[in-house]
C-alpha cells in the first residue's frame, strides 16, 4: 500500500513539477504547433525527394504516421529526462535522495502521466496526418492501434528512464534530453525505413521501443489484427522493461555515488 | 573604433567566451536542424538534381536560425539568470548594440551544423560539394548571417515584451525552416504562405548562397530568367533592404524594452 502510495505520488508531482519549466501556452505550443510543424517539415521533404519507389501518396502517408508516433517522445523522454534537469537545478535532488521511500516505485512512478500525455499528444498529431495530410485510416483496427500507442507511450516513458537514470551521473540532463529526443528521428524507422540506414548503425534502432511502435502503428492503420502484430509489441515490451531496469540501476547507482562522494547536482 | 563597434565587438567576444567555456549549449540549440538535415540526406538518397546541395546548405542555414532563434530568445534572459540585467541596462551603451554583438556570435555559432552537416554529407553520404564561386559563396553567406542577426535582434526584444520567450523560442524554430524554404522550394508550400518567406531575408540569402554553389541552381532560382550575376545582385539587394527594415523595427523596440524597464521596473522580475 505504501508504495502505491509512493508511486502514485512521485507520478503525480512529477507530471506537475513540469509545468515549472513548461508552462501552459508553451504546453500547447508543443501540442500543437511542435507536432504539425515537424510533420509538415518532413512531409515536404518527401514530397521534394520524389517519393522514392513508392510515390508521393505513399511517403506522406509514411512519414505523417511517423511523426505521429514520435510526438510522443516529447513526453515521455524529453518531459522525463527533464524530471533530472529539474531536480538538479531547483535542489530537489538531496530531499529526493534522502526519503525513506522505496526506490523502484519513486523511480518508475516519475514517468506515469507522461505516458497519458504522450496519448494525448498522438491522438492530436493523427487527426492532423488525417485531416491535413489525408492519411487514410478507413482500414485501420482500432484496438490493435490503440494498443500499440498505449504501448509505445509506456515503452518510451521506459527509455526516458533510462536516459533519465544515465543523466543523473551529468552536470546538465538537458542535452541528453535534446539528443535523445531528437536522434528517434534517425534510428526509428519515423521518416524512413531501418533498412535505409547504414548497415552498421540498424542493429542501433532496435534498441528503441520507438522502431517497434511505428512499425506496429503502420500495420494496424493497414488493417493488420491486434493478433497479428503481437509479436512486435512483445518485442517492444520487453525492450522497454529492460530499458526501466537499466535506468534504476543508473538511478541506484547514481544514489550510492552520491552518498560516498557528496556530489549531486555537481557531477 | 566608433564606440557603436566597440561595443558590439566586446558583445560577440563575451558571448563566444560564453560559448567556449560551455560548448554542451551548442548541443540543444543545434540538435534538432543536424538531425533534420540527415534525415532530409537520407530521404533525398538516390533522387536526381541538386538534393545534396539543397540539404547542406540548407543544414546551415537551420543551424543559423536554430540558433538565433535560441540564443536571442534568451539573451535578455541570460541576462537576468546571470544578475547582469540590471548593469547593462544602466550602462550608458544601446541595449540594442549589446544584442547585436550577441546575435552575430549566435548566428556564426549555428554555422557549425553546416561543418557537422558536410563532414556527414561527404562521409556517410558521399556527397561531394563543390562551390564555383567561392568568394561570392563567402559574400552571401556572410550577408545573409548579418540578416539572421538582425531578425534574431527582433526575436530578443519581442519575445521580451510578449514575455513569452520560451513559448515562442519553441513555436517559431521549425516553422521558420518550413516557410524560409531552407530544405525545399517555397513553391512546395500553399499560397497563401509565400508573402511570409518573402519577408523573410534569409530566404533571398539562401537563394543567393545556392546560386553561387552551383550552376544546377539557376533554373530554380527566384529570378529564373536572368543571368546568375543578375539574380544573385537581386537577391543580396532585396535581402539587405530587408535586413535594414529590421535593424529599424528592432531599433524601435529595443527602445520600448529600455523605456519599459525603466519606467516600471519589471524586466528583472517576469
Amino acid at each position: 500500500m505504501n508504495n502505491l502510495r509512493v508511486f502514485v505520488s512521485s507520478a503525480l508531482f512529477s507530471f506537475r513539477a513540469q509545468f515549472n519549466w513548461l508552462n501552459p501556452p508553451m504546453w500547447v505550443t508543443m501540442k500543437f504547433v511542435l507536432s504539425f510543424s515537424q510533420m509538415a517539415f518532413f512531409v515536404f521533404v518527401g514530397i521534394f525527394s520524389g517519393g522514392g519507389g513508392g510515390g508521393i501518396s505513399y511517403v506522406v502517408s509514411y512519414i505523417a504516421i511517423g511523426n505521429a508516433l514520435q510526438s510522443l517522445s516529447w513526453n515521455t523522454v524529453f518531459s522525463v529526462i527533464q524530471i533530472t534537469t529539474q531536480d538538479k537545478w531547483d535542489g530537489t535532488l538531496p530531499l529526493v535522495l534522502a526519503t525513506p521511500a522505496n526506490r523502484l516505485p519513486l523511480f518508475v512512478g516519475r514517468a506515469m502521466v507522461h505516458v497519458l500525455d504522450g496519448l494525448v499528444s498522438v491522438a492530436i498529431s493523427f487527426i492532423f496526418a488525417a485531416f491535413v495530410f489525408g492519411v487514410d485510416f478507413v482500414h485501420a483496427d482500432p484496438l490493435a492501434l490503440a494498443v500499440t500507442v498505449l504501448l509505445t507511450s509506456f515503452t518510451m516513458a521506459g527509455f526516458g528512464l533510462l536516459i533519465g537514470g544515465f543523466s543523473f551521473h551529468f552536470r546538465n540532463p538537458m542535452v541528453f534530453a535534446n539528443i535523445f529526443t531528437f536522434i528517434l528521428l534517425i534510428f526509428c524507422g519515423v521518416n524512413f525505413s531501418v533498412a535505409a540506414l547504414p548497415t552498421l548503425a540498424q542493429p542501433i534502432s532496435y534498441a528503441f521501443p520507438l522502431t517497434y511502435g511505428v512499425n506496429a502503428a503502420r500495420q494496424a492503420i493497414n488493417g493488420t489484427s491486434l493478433l497479428n502484430i503481437s509479436p512486435i509489441l512483445a518485442q517492444e515490451l520487453i525492450v522497454g522493461l529492460v530499458s526501466i531496469a537499466l535506468g534504476y540501476f543508473l538511478f541506484e547507482s547514481f544514489e550510492r555515488s552520491a552518498r560516498k562522494t557528496g556530489k549531486m547536482e555537481a557531477q | 573604433m566608433p564606440n557603436t563597434l566597440r561595443v558590439i565587438y566586446s558583445a560577440f567576444r563575451l558571448a563566444m567566451l560564453h560559448w567556449m567555456a560551455d560548448p554542451q549549449w551548442v548541443i540543444p540549440n543545434v540538435i534538432a536542424p543536424f538531425v533534420f538535415t540527415t534525415v532530409a540526406l537520407t530521404l533525398f538518397k538516390g533522387s536526381g538534381g541538386p538534393f545534396g546541395l539543397y540539404a547542406v546548405l540548407g543544414g546551415g542555414m537551420m543551424g543559423m536560425w536554430g540558433n538565433t532563434i535560441y540564443s536571442s530568445g534568451f539573451a535578455i534572459e541570460f541576462e537576468k539568470w546571470q544578475g547582469t540585467l540590471e548593469e547593462v541596462i544602466a550602462a550608458p551603451s544601446k541595449l540594442i548594440h549589446v544584442i547585436t554583438g550577441r546575435s552575430i556570435s549566435n548566428a556564426l555559432f549555428g554555422l557549425t551544423n553546416m561543418v557537422a552537416v558536410l563532414i556527414v554529407g561527404t562521409f556517410v553520404f558521399n556527397i561531394s560539394l563543390g562551390i564555383s564561386e567561392p568568394i561570392l559563396f563567402t559574400i552571401s553567406l556572410l550577408l545573409t548571417l548579418l540578416s539572421v542577426s538582425a531578425l534574431g535582434l527582433i526575436f530578443a526584444s519581442a519575445f521580451v515584451l510578449s514575455r513569452s520567450a520560451q513559448t515562442l523560442t519553441n513555436g517559431l524554430e521549425t516553422p521558420l525552416y518550413i516557410i524560409s524554404g531552407s530544405m525545399f522550394p517555397i513553391a512546395l508550400l500553399p499560397f497563401w504562405s509565400h508573402p511570409i518567406a518573402y519577408i523573410l531575408g534569409p530566404t533571398w540569402g539562401i537563394d543567393a548562397i545556392r546560386l553561387t554553389t552551383s550552376q544546377e541552381y539557376a533554373s530554380q532560382t527566384f529570378w529564373v530568367g536572368m543571368g546568375t550575376n543578375s539574380a544573385l545582385i537581386l537577391d543580396l539587394t532585396v535581402m539587405m533592404l530587408i535586413t535594414a527594415a529590421y535593424v529599424a523595427i528592432a531599433n524601435v523596440l529595443f527602445k520600448m524594452v529600455e523605456t519599459r524597464a525603466r519606467t516600471k521596473g519589471t524586466l528583472v522580475e517576469a
